[in-house]
């Protein structure tokens, strides 16, 4: 129920199943830790917890059991839910995938994040690259992407794409029912009656304009 | 058999929780389960009015927190049924009134000696829900065919998920057929597209629910409405017996789409 796998810089993302009830952990924690105590010292490690919303008695514990115990470094806590990373965030902890140390990385342009998973309302994600969200993105959810989004599914909630200012960004989305699309700086708007509206279709910004089109464009 | 305690929430407020917990409560009792229905919405009770046992009331769930009295003495049974309890709020008090751990431990106390634990949630995502769903082992989401609720709804099944409760299943109510077919309202269908849990009931939209609630009986008591056939077929299920789903005016007339939906999404999407 919580899985090592290694990731890019010696990195070390520890995956822990939304299904793992939390009164689990404890134990579930002990067993990663007998484990793997031969490389987890040191070891930079990504908290993943998917959608699973955490509380501040969680966190502690975690701290607690696992991350002090085991002398990790947390170089991040990725949770979808966005009451966890306000959380999070207010507590000093990072909560972005961290950045490859071994190469040059451009804002916008770090490994995409491929999502397995559809965003409820409420939830969000932050990433610092490209996202492709394999399920639909529900109203009241939110995509925050320093690169492009596509969205395999319906979009109804708010994505913005090149969040950190990149206009040369875009949003593909299956099924467009989203009445706001952001890239960049510039935000563009969509009605319900909207020819594109349910349709595949692409949103760029073109001579500072938001512009949709058909998805794949056919010239 | 192991008791289960099941919370009643929605998100949004004004979808029928109350009347829901009430009507299942009355089914599952008069199934010859022992039942207690507890009103998890402190400071807005409102279950005791719809159970029709307001005139009861002596002691509420903070007195016995407080340790004015025990936990057995807040009980009311309810005297139409045999193994119907039900434990009131208070309304002088607010929702801080108790804390997660507090009512996980009343649940706890409850278990031995009932069947079925119902919570009545208040409507919203903070303390009170949590609070009320801090003891239960699964939920039923109840929402209305329209956007907002199901918004909320789909914002409240993503705060059960990350509570590990399980199963989740929806009551969609207050459905209109006609307005169905006419394209004005979302169909169940829709619902279930948006919120992709499994579904356990529909109830329609009727006139006796209010007329029930108004009265302080619940109509699974004792009318044979098209609701009160709904709250019963979904308290069958929750028991785990398999009842079809009921054609709500021919909605599908076919027998595929709309129906083969549904039962796709209850018995595992096969």
């Amino acid at each position: 129920m919580i899985k090592l796998k290694g990731m890019y810089d010696s990195m070390v993302r520890c995956i822990i199943s939304e299904e793992l009830e939390a009164g689990d952990f404890s134990k579930e924690f002990s067993d990663i830790r007998e484990k793997s105590q031969q490389f987890l010292p040191g070891a930079k490690v990504v908290l993943d917890f998917g959608g699973r919303g955490l509380s501040e008695e969680i966190v502690c514990r975690i701290l607690s059991e696992f991350v002090w115990p085991s002398m990790i470094h947390v170089a991040a806590w990725i949770t979808y839910d966005a009451a966890s990373q306000d959380m999070l965030k207010r507590s000093g902890l990072p909560t972005s995938e961290p950045m490859p140390d071994t190469r040059v990385v451009e804002k916008g342009n770090m490994g995409a994040l491929l999502l397995h998973r559809s965003l409820r309302s409420g939830q969000r994600v932050d990433h610092y690259g490209d996202v492709i969200i394999a399920g639909h993105v529900n109203d009241g959810a939110e995509v925050l992407s320093a690169g492009h989004v596509i969205v395999l599914g319906r979009l109804c909630g708010l994505v913005h794409a090149g969040c950190e200012g990149d206009e040369n960004t875009s949003v593909v989305a299956r099924s467009m029912e989203a009445m706001q699309v952001r890239i960049g700086s510039r935000i563009g708007s969509l009605d319900r009656g909207a020819i594109w509206w349910g349709k595949m279709v692409i949103v760029k910004v073109s001579e500072g304009s938001v512009l949709i089109d058909y998805w794949p464009v056919i010239k | 058999m192991a008791s289960r305690i099941i919370v009643v929430t929605s998100g949004k407020g004004g979808v029928g929780k109350t009347t829901t917990t009430a009507n299942l409560a009355v089914a599952l009792a008069s199934m010859g389960n022992r039942v207690v229905a507890i009103d998890g919405d402190i400071g807005l009770r409102n279950l005791d009015v719809i159970m029709g046992l307001e005139n009861r009331i002596v002691y509420t769930l903070i007195d016995a927190l407080e340790g004015i009295c025990r936990l057995n003495q807040t009980l009311i049974r309810d005297k139409r049924i045999e193994n119907l309890y039900m434990i009131p709020t208070a309304q002088s008090k607010t929702k801080d009134a108790v804390t997660s751990e507090q009512m996980k431990g009343i649940c706890e106390d409850l278990r031995n000696d009932f069947d079925y634990i119902l919570v009545d949630s208040p409507a919203g995502i903070e303390a009170g829900f949590r609070n009320a769903a801090a003891g239960a082992d699964e939920a039923l989401v109840v929402t209305t065919p329209e956007v907002s609720a199901v918004r909320d709804g789909d914002r409240i099944i993503g705060l059960l998920e990350s509570m590990d409760k399980s199963p989740i299943r929806l009551i969609v109510n207050r459905i209109r057929p006609q307005m169905v077919k006419k394209g004005d309202m979302l169909s169940v269908s829709d619902v279930l597209d948006v919120l992709a849990i499994d579904l356990i009931g529909m109830v329609p939209d009727d006139e006796s629910v209010v007329t029930s609630s108004n009265k302080g009986e619940p109509l699974t008591l004792s009318t044979d409405s098209p609701a009160s056939r709904a709250f019963k077929n979904i308290a069958s299920r929750i028991a785990g017996n398999d009842v079809p789903f009921q054609d709500l005016d021919g909605l599908d007339s076919n027998g595929k789409g709309f129906l083969g939906k549904i039962k796709r999404a209850f018995f595992g999407r096969c």
